[in-house]
């Protein structure tokens, strides 16, 4: 214990034995020997330029200081550089999802939207022409569709005072207007089409207006065979849509043959059956070195028009979407329409946006921070912002109206909405569809992806099969295809479809970070070496001075300390009271300290021997004098402790 | 205090000698070199050797050139910026969508106003080419019409004849209606074709125009006659609708209710209502979407086609003017709010019986302006009027630059342009030659000679959307046998007749996602940055700062001229001195004398004015010297002291 004390006093004292003992020699020390460039000017010149130089120096050290502020604050504010990147490689062919703008064949869904076709047709005649159709129209339809949410006719020619028209006027609407048919009194300028949704025993009822009767139709139907399709279990709903070796013709990738084997299916609720090429599932995805349609993808396709679903959907067309890898194609956004009777040509530009992570950016690196559960994960794909939000979607869906929709994947445990169980679900549903506020939450929920792919697509489109060649090509593949000598195909229905990488297939976007750690240390540097010729050296040079000075305060507060003590314990000495620089000397002198306590008269003799000479010396000459015995002191002392 | 004193004195020893008192340059330069912070100058001083020292010169010199070169470097690339790519997820705004019929007016409803030029491009064309029979059955009553055309005079074929040329000699023309031929001078402008030759023969065909005095004409042919036809179509019709009225041209072209059968917008129905007119001098009326005055802009906050617009046409087929549009369709075109949509510049084309589906993205760009590029924030600052009702663009800026041109150089203004203030479109009646004008204008303005594109700047921001657009079969062969009769009733009395599908066409426009880019350019330096590589290059070649820059100026400067000041002082007065001494050259003698008791003083300096190894004899010489004289004296002996001193402290 005691060594270490004694240790570490040595060591203190050591560090004591700065460049000087008060505060303006330390100071001199330190102007004169820095490596800064100012202090040095400030004691050798005359005393005007001192202040100026004084005055700059301190001018120069206070800009330092701020632009030092100026580039930390840069620093954290975590800018990022981008840099750019265009050529072409071997890169993996995009997945590509092929689906059916209609999502079953009608022949097989017949029977179930039976009574959903027989009330539409019924609409129809009833609006467009009222008086034949309307002793037949009331034979055998089923009216429980019907009465759940309604089609009516909203009579506007009195702005004041609308009249709210049910197409079908049987028994219920019991008023005054029932004998009229409404299509009589009505036209399109008249009157509007609306659907009627009520919640549950009719009680609140919302009318959706629509300005036409074509769209009001159809999406009233649409509402309908949601409902219906809802019922089905999915294996049913995929065999009754397009089965891939119907639709999926002929395939060549590069110049290796391929069918349709080679892709996946998913049930998409919008287009039923899709099939995804080099998805990347199970097996590795499949380069392309080279551009150029000969490189890409040929596909001939199928898309049966005849048997589309009438109602559900009037645009004819294949449906295509090109994605990452292990991404779920979101193709009802993102996807565009191939034409029949076409070959359409689709050179594929690679446009990737890669973003640096928190802090740099506000993204997610693969959505585990992000408070929705990713409902699509269930497919194994990766985050996207479009999962989150029809997962946020569905959340919201089943938080309002206890049921999922349908054409989002559901949570365990949930039910699709139905009417049979679900009544108000329409209503709910077109609720919460048309609240801004539930949008809104769920942007401000979900966060991007930190890597953006697109793929952009430079479309060109030709007429295919060529009238000359039409025959033998029809020929062909209807016997590949059905192993029948008639022709099946149609030229409304065919479609080719030529997926190549362009001759630069990629443009890449990476994001870095724009001030490293290397960027602000050379910046500080520069700062501080330009206004002051300093560097880190010159730091550790003024923290060394710094804790010189905090010693000679320590020590000057212990010796005045000291002095009072020993002022009020040695009051009955005649001699004058000792100099600073003498107590100090006392107090630093290892070789006296641990006699302060024990050997007090010796100190007192000590004291007497020196002032005894005083007398006849100048004060100068004292100085000088006592420093030489006090060195020979301090050796010994030295002397002494090894 | 002993041991402060003690270094106190130690420093004054050895920092014996400051600045400005050095009493020549060499030795303020050695001072310099010894005491500045800046490395190798003390080399130089301290070397030993010639060639060292030589070495040590060429060094520093080099040194000081570097730094030189690499500061001027930093500060000319001083202004370069840095582009950084952002994207933002969040709701957007949707974009105006302006859509237009490509025939820009209902034929039934002009053709009064066309009649005569559409006789006379009958004839024409069956003179020409032998084209009489007329296919189309709408236009049967025209055939009437042709026949009985043998006895009214051409006024259109008068004031531009179309020309037959032959290939060989192209200084002879064939005027085709009265069949003789011309001596074509002037120049030839041929236009490239965007079609195939129509027939083999060698001639071509073009038109003829001629200013007033008909001395100077030029000359346009066309190597297909359609093209020709089309060219000399347009251009006089654009002379008759010149003169006709706004609101009859208004009246003349569609109206929202015919044009749109169905809207639909985010889940919600839209009707006409929802639609701005916009009137196109050569597409008639255009209406479009989300640009309300006064109205908050309509946002999408979810992708995907059933989130933006849908719209179904009507495009009455029947209508179409023959010769002025060859096409069938509509334009649309996606712009911003406050942007003037250049339709015939930038539209994209729609088919009918075809859904076209527009998918968007959105990339914003900003760039930064003076002095960083030449781009403009809102072109008060381009020195052309707008005449468009819209913000600024590069597009806008060519067009008013070459329509005030035009008003400038032929005293009207052209048709598919809008006015400028105090201008009227041209027509043949006020303006007989104009067309020549306006075709060698716009030779000029095509070949850069008017100046229109080196004034016109880019704007600093713009939106810009990106579309992929895709076709598909619409409507679908089973569904057409409903939707057909629905849209028929919508559209109701607006027209009488059972649609067609060809009379229709749909129209998807959505964002694709809602991912937006920007684009941002942002200053690659600051202040600071370059300050900070400065003293970078300072401390890397030399180990300088600015201290060293405020001491070169005052040793290099203010000491050096200082020096060199007192120096020429001395001089001058010593010259003085000399030049006062002639006329008194007993001078001397008499200062001596004692009874001066002011000079009883100086006495006691001749020991150190003889240090100064000045001649003693001048300064005796001036017995009442003044007193700036002494003054100079005494500075002298205080150098010399000092002199002495250093020179006796730098030997060991």
């Amino acid at each position: 214990m005691r060594r270490v004390k004694k240790y570490l006093l040595k060591g203190l004292h050591r560090l004591q034995k700065g460049p000087g003992y008060t505060y303006k020699e330390l100071l001199v020390w330190y102007c004169d020997n820095t490596n800064t460039h100012g202090p040095k000017r400030i004691i050798c010149e005359g005393p005007k330029k001192k202040a100026m130089w004084f005055l700059l120096t301190l001018l120069f050290a206070a800009l330092v200081c701020w632009q030092w502020g100026v580039f930390i604050q840069t620093y954290l504010s975590w800018e990022v550089s981008v840099s750019l990147s265009v050529g072409f490689k071997t890169m993996d062919f995009p997945a590509v999802t092929i689906c059916n703008a209609s999502p079953f064949q009608y022949s097989k869904v017949k029977h179930l939207l039976k009574d959903l076709d027989d009330l539409m047709k019924a609409v129809l005649e009833r609006i467009l022409a009222p008086e034949t159709s309307h002793v037949n129209a009331t034979r055998a339809l089923n009216f429980t569709i019907w009465n759940h949410t309604p089609l009516v006719l909203i009579d506007e020619r009195n702005p004041n005072h609308p009249i709210v028209l049910d197409l079908f006027d049987n028994n219920h609407t019991g008023s005054a207007n029932s004998s009229l048919t409404p299509g009589k009194i009505c036209n399109a300028q008249g009157c509007k089409m609306a659907m009627r949704l009520c919640s549950i025993n009719g009680t609140m009822c919302t009318f959706r207006n629509f300005t036409s009767a074509a769209q009001a139709v159809t999406e009233w139907y649409a509402l309908q065979a949601t409902n219906i399709f809802s019922q089905v279990p999915q294996q049913e709903l995929v065999r009754m849509g397009y089965l891939a070796e119907r639709m999926i013709l002929a395939c060549l990738f590069g110049a290796e043959p391929c069918s349709y084997r080679n892709f996946t299916s998913i049930f998409y609720p919008d287009y039923g059956n899709c099939y995804i090429f080099n998805w990347g599932m199970t097996e590795k995805a499949l380069p392309s070195a080279n551009p150029g349609t000969e490189f890409g993808l040929k596909l001939i396709l199928d898309i049966g028009q005849e048997d589309y679903v009438p109602f559900l959907t009037s645009t004819a067309g294949a449906r295509l979407m090109l994605h990452e890898q292990r991404s779920y194609p979101f193709i009802r956004d993102e996807g565009i329409y191939a034409m029949s009777g076409t070959e359409t040509s689709i050179g594929v530009l690679v446009d990737k946006l890669q973003r640096k992570g928190e802090p740099y950016s506000r993204c997610t690196m693969n959505g585990s921070d992000v408070p929705v559960q990713n409902l699509y994960s269930d497919y194994n794909t990766t985050y996207s912002i479009q999962s989150c939000l029809r997962s946020c979607f569905q959340e919201h869906m089943i938080h309002n109206c206890s049921c999922g929709h349908y054409l989002y994947p559901l949570p365990h445990g949930e039910k699709y909405c139905n009417n049979q169980d679900f009544p108000d679900w329409a209503y709910c549903y077109s609720d919460l569809q048309m609240s801004v506020a539930q949008r809104e939450t769920c942007i401000s929920m979900c966060k991007e992806s930190c890597n953006d792919t697109q793929y952009k697509m430079t479309i060109s489109m030709a007429d295919w099969p060529s009238e000359a060649s039409e025959d033998w090509i029809f020929h062909v593949l209807s016997q590949e295809r059905d192993q029948s000598t008639n022709i099946t195909l149609s030229r409304k229905g065919i479609v080719k479809l030529n997926i190549y990488f362009q001759e630069f297939n990629y443009r890449t976007i990476e994001e870095s970070a724009a001030n490293n750690i290397v960027w602000l240390l050379s910046n500080l540097g520069g700062q501080f070496g330009f206004w002051m010729g300093g560097s880190v050296l010159c730091l550790i040079e003024f923290a060394e001075i710094i804790i010189d000075f905090v010693w000679i305060t320590i020590i000057k507060l212990v010796a005045f300390a000291k002095s009072l003590r020993q002022r009020q314990a040695q009051a009955d000495y005649a001699g004058p009271p000792p100099t600073v620089a003498e107590l100090v000397e006392a107090h630093t002198n290892f070789g006296f300290q641990p006699d302060t306590a024990s050997q007090r008269p010796n100190t007192g003799a000590y004291l007497d021997e020196q002032t005894l000479p005083i007398p006849g010396t100048p004060p100068p000459n004292y100085d000088s004098l006592r420093l030489q015995p006090l060195d020979v002191i301090e050796s010994d002392g030295e002397g002494d402790a090894i | 205090m002993a041991p402060g004193e003690k270094i106190k004195a130690k420093i004054k020893k050895n920092l014996p000698v400051t600045g400005p008192q050095a009493p020549t340059i060499k030795e303020l330069m050695q001072w310099y070199c010894l005491n500045t912070n800046t490395h190798g100058c003390r080399r130089i001083v301290v070397s030993r050797g010639r060639l060292r020292r030589l070495l040590w010169i060429l060094f520093t010199l080099t040194a000081v050139a570097l730094i030189f070169w690499q500061c001027a470097l930093l500060i000319f690339s001083f202004y370069t910026v840095s582009v950084s790519i952002k994207v933002h997820f969040q709701k957007l705004d949707f974009p105006a969508v302006t859509i237009c019929n490509i025939n820009p007016y209902k034929y039934s409803m002009v053709r009064d106003l066309l009649a005569d030029l559409e006789q006379e491009t009958r004839a024409a064309l069956k003179s020409l080419y032998g084209f009489s029979e007329i296919k189309s059955r709408k236009r049967r009553e025209a055939e009437s019409w042709s026949t009985a055309w043998e006895g009214i005079r051409p006024k259109f074929l008068n004031l531009v004849p179309l020309l037959a040329f032959d290939q060989d000699e192209k200084d002879k023309a064939r005027d085709f209606f009265t069949g003789q031929k011309r001596k074509v001078s002037g120049s030839v402008i041929h236009k490239a074709s965007n079609f195939m030759q129509v027939h083999e023969s060698k001639q071509v065909v073009g038109f003829q125009l001629c200013p007033n005095d008909t001395s100077d004409c030029a000359t346009y042919t066309f190597s297909s006659g359609v093209n020709a036809i089309q060219e000399w179509y347009k251009l006089h019709y654009m002379n008759i609708m010149a003169q006709v009225p706004l609101e009859k041209k208004i009246n003349m072209s569609y109206s929202a209710e015919e044009l749109l059968v169905t809207c639909f917008f985010d889940g919600m129905s839209c009707d006409g209502r929802n639609f701005t007119l916009f009137h196109h001098p050569m597409y008639g009326n255009c209406y479009t979407f989300n640009n309300r005055r006064n109205e908050t802009i309509l946002s999408t906050s979810l992708g995907g086609s059933e989130y933006g617009l849908q719209v179904i046409l009507y495009i009455d087929e029947e209508e179409y003017n023959p010769f002025f549009v060859s096409s069938t369709g509509a334009k649309v075109i996606v712009h911003r709010q406050d942007e003037y949509p250049f339709i015939e510049d930038v539209g994209t084309e729609i088919e009918t019986a075809m859904a076209t589906s527009i998918g968007m993205h959105l990339t914003e760009s900003f760039k930064l302006s003076e002095p960083y590029s030449q781009c403009t924030e809102d072109g008060s600052d381009v020195p052309i009027t707008n005449i468009y009702d819209a913000a600024y663009s590069l597009q806008i800026c060519l067009h008013s630059c070459f329509q005030t041109k035009m008003v400038e150089k032929c005293g009207c203004a052209q048709y598919s342009q809008p006015l400028p203030p105090a201008a009227n479109y041209c027509n043949y009646q006020q303006h007989p030659n104009w067309m020549y004008c306006y075709y060698q204008l716009h030779q000029a303005f095509v070949q850069e000679e008017l100046g229109c594109q080196s004034v016109c700047r880019e704007a600093c921001s713009f939106k810009e959307w990106t579309l992929t657009t895709s076709l598909a079969q619409w409507p679908s062969v089973v569904s057409e046998k409903w939707l057909l009769p629905v849209l028929t009733w919508d559209q109701g009395q607006q027209i009488n007749k059972k649609l067609n599908k060809t009379d229709l066409a749909k129209l998807l426009i959505f964002y694709k996602d809602l991912n937006q880019r920007s684009i941002m350019e942002s200053p690659a330096n600051s202040i600071e940055m370059l300050l900070s590589n400065f003293g970078g290059q300072l401390g890397l070649w030399m180990s300088c700062s600015v201290v060293c820059v405020i001491e070169i100026i005052e040793v290099f400067f203010i000491d050096a001229l200082s020096i060199i000041a007192r120096r020429q002082w001395q001089k001058a007065k010593e010259w003085w001195a000399r030049r006062q001494a002639p006329p008194c050259p007993e001078a001397p003698p008499s200062p001596r004398g004692q009874d001066n008791p002011a000079l009883n003083i100086d006495d006691d300096l001749p020991t150190f004015t003889s240090a100064l190894h000045l001649p003693p004899a001048p300064g005796i010489q001036v017995p009442g010297t003044p007193p700036p004289r002494y003054n100079t004296l005494r500075l002298e002996r205080a150098f010399s002291n000092q002199l002495t001193d250093t020179q006796v402290l730098d030997k060991p």
